[in-house]
């Protein structure tokens, strides 16, 4: 009796030992299709593009010239370079700042008394799931000179305020930005309705009944309350504007002249237009340990600011 | 504005929302519009669809874009599965290395996929593209579904054990049935993003037999000149899928596309 149930509480334990060890082999088994195409692809490229950065190739000759660190010193003198950086800055800034700004006040707005609230959603947020290489070209005949994004303003006198857009250098970069935020205001709209549905609307309400008015709700209670979301969309945004592609490559391709170059821009050209391989690899070398300086930062300061 | 609107603050909220949405839904009008312009709707269409590859297009799209869901939620069903309620060595390490993929974009990549793709024969064919995006998007999947099957009691799983169900038998009766949210939210983002995809087609895919609809724009416009109109009645074409996708699973859609920003 008494070995009976010795061996019945003794059996799940050893089954189960069993089945743990069964399961290491079995989560390693599960593991490799992924593990095989993160590392395969994500950890070899960047090796590969290490060892390649420094090499003067053209990605044909068997024997490329070993010429140590001269990619990166020629990237640091590279005018085009820090043109590309400034490039993404500003256009970082402008569009983070506004789809920020927008995205909210729709939020607010929509969070009102308004009738088809559901129908002025979807049409906000539908440029979101649309191909950027689809909205890029649209925005290309929009914003040539006789395109509609003019004849709107001449329709609303403000004539004086036409341009050539993307064929002026030193308005191209904010027409980008311009597109750019048409696309993904929806995003950070989506963000900031879901952070607002969280916020207690007793809050809201007390802060109205104590006579503070509209602005200075939103200013003193909303808009700190969704200090998550801003430092979400301010993080995504980042990194979003160092990935920029499609748009820049498909209305202005970097031009006029490099008014527009983007480091993605500039590491397609030289690796596959312009067979610059080693220099290209040292120029996505680059890019990543900005995205990674960028992420590791902002992750840094978004943890810190949620323990204060 | 929070307490009981009045009729006049009613219209002042009707007329703001009304003017914010404008800029979003002229160019969306915009794009119709010319659309129909030129030749007239029926000819525009007509040519796209019939005098132009724009159907083998849409095919080569819809290969690469469900290979590519087929193939991430399998590798993110098992790896999440793995990540999240199996116990072995290495399990946080491996996580984090799969983790840190997360936030590298394709194109700094461009130049080991094109050695890749050269050394394997894989121009014009698929996987040039499938493999990098589903490798791209395998980081985010992975962690969004391995915090979700971490939630699942495991009260449910070992029952299913001792049922006598495999560890596969429990992944596909117990984890996935109970995962559908996440593995919705798995599925919409990898097919928008491959659907969508302009770079990889764009350096992999260069013979017109294999091209997919975002180059569609660029093929068309070196082929036709600037018939603008037949352009834009391809743009429609293009975009009507994931528009009628998106109304008809809005929340999916939206959850899906900010998942990885609340996370």
């Amino acid at each position: 009796m008494s070995q009976q149930l010795a061996s019945t509480t003794g059996a799940p334990a050893a089954a189960r030992r069993h089945r743990r060890r069964r399961d290491r082999l079995t989560a390693y088994l599960y593991l490799i299709p992924a593990l095989m195409l993160v590392v395969g692809i994500v950890y070899f490229g960047v090796l590969y593009n290490l060892w390649v950065s420094t090499l003067d190739w053209n990605g044909i000759s068997p024997n490329p010239a070993a010429v140590g660190p001269g990619n990166y010193l020629k990237i640091a003198r590279d005018p085009i370079f820090w043109g590309a950086l400034s490039h993404i800055a500003i256009f970082g800034a402008i569009t983070i700042v506004v789809q920020m700004a927008v995205g909210l006040l729709l939020a607010l707005v929509f969070n009102g008394p308004v009738v088809g609230r559901a129908v002025y959603k979807a049409i906000v947020f539908i440029p979101v799931v649309l191909a950027p290489a689809a909205v890029s070209t649209a925005f290309r005949q929009f914003l040539r000179p006789d395109g509609q994004v003019n004849d709107v303003l001449s329709a609303l006198g403000l004539g004086a305020f036409q341009q050539a857009w993307v064929a002026d250098p030193d308005v191209a970069l904010y027409a980008l930005a311009a597109v750019n935020i048409f696309q993904w205001t929806g995003f950070s709209f989506i963000l900031y309705q879901a952070a607002l549905s969280q916020i207690e609307q007793s809050h809201l309400e007390a802060a109205q009944i104590d006579g503070a008015g509209t602005w200075r709700t939103v200013r003193h209670i909303v808009v700190p309350q969704l200090r998550p979301t801003h430092l979400t969309l301010i993080l995504t945004g980042v990194i979003g504007s160092l990935k920029t592609f499609d748009i820049v490559y498909l209305i202005t391709g970097g031009g006029p002249g490099r008014s527009t170059e983007f480091l993605t821009t500039y590491i397609y050209k030289q690796s596959i237009l312009q067979f610059h391989v080693g220099y290209g690899a040292a120029l996505s070398i680059v890019m990543l340990l900005l995205a990674l300086v960028l992420t590791v930062v902002q992750t840094h300061l978004y943890k810190l600011d949620r323990e204060v | 504005m929070f307490t009981r609107p009045t009729w006049r603050s009613r219209t002042l909220y009707q007329v703001l929302a009304t003017v914010l949405v404008l800029p979003f839904l002229l160019p969306l009008l915009w794009i119709v519009a010319i659309s129909f312009e030129g030749a007239g709707a029926v000819v525009n269409y007509t040519a796209v669809v019939t005098q132009t590859p724009f159907l083998s297009f849409v095919v080569n799209s819809l290969i690469i874009s469900i290979g590519t869901v087929g193939l991430v939620f399998a590798s993110t069903m098992l790896a999440g599965y793995a990540l999240g309620k199996l116990h072995f060595h290495g399990r946080e390490l491996i996580f984090t290395a799969i983790l840190a993929g997360l936030m590298l974009p394709a194109v700094a990549l461009v130049v080991p996929l094109f050695t890749i793709v050269k050394t394997l024969g894989l121009f014009n064919n698929y996987l040039a593209v499938i493999l990098p995006l589903t490798a791209g998007l395998l980081p985010m999947t992975i962690l969004l579904t391995r915090n979700f099957v971490k939630g699942i009691p495991d009260e449910l799983l070992d029952a299913a054990r001792i049922d006598g169900a495999t560890s596969f038998g429990a992944l596909t009766r117990i984890v996935i049935p109970l995962s559908r949210p996440i593995i919705a939210v798995v599925i919409v983002w990898a097919f928008l993003n491959s659907w969508n995809e302009f770079f990889l087609p764009l350096v992999f895919l260069q013979s017109t037999s294999m091209q997919v609809i975002t180059q569609i724009p660029t093929y068309f416009t070196s082929t036709y000149g600037s018939d603008v109109p037949k352009i834009f009645a391809a743009l429609v074409l293009m975009c009507l899928p994931i528009v009628i996708g998106y109304l008809s699973f809005q929340k999916f859609f939206e959850r899906g596309l900010t998942a990885g920003a609340i996370k």
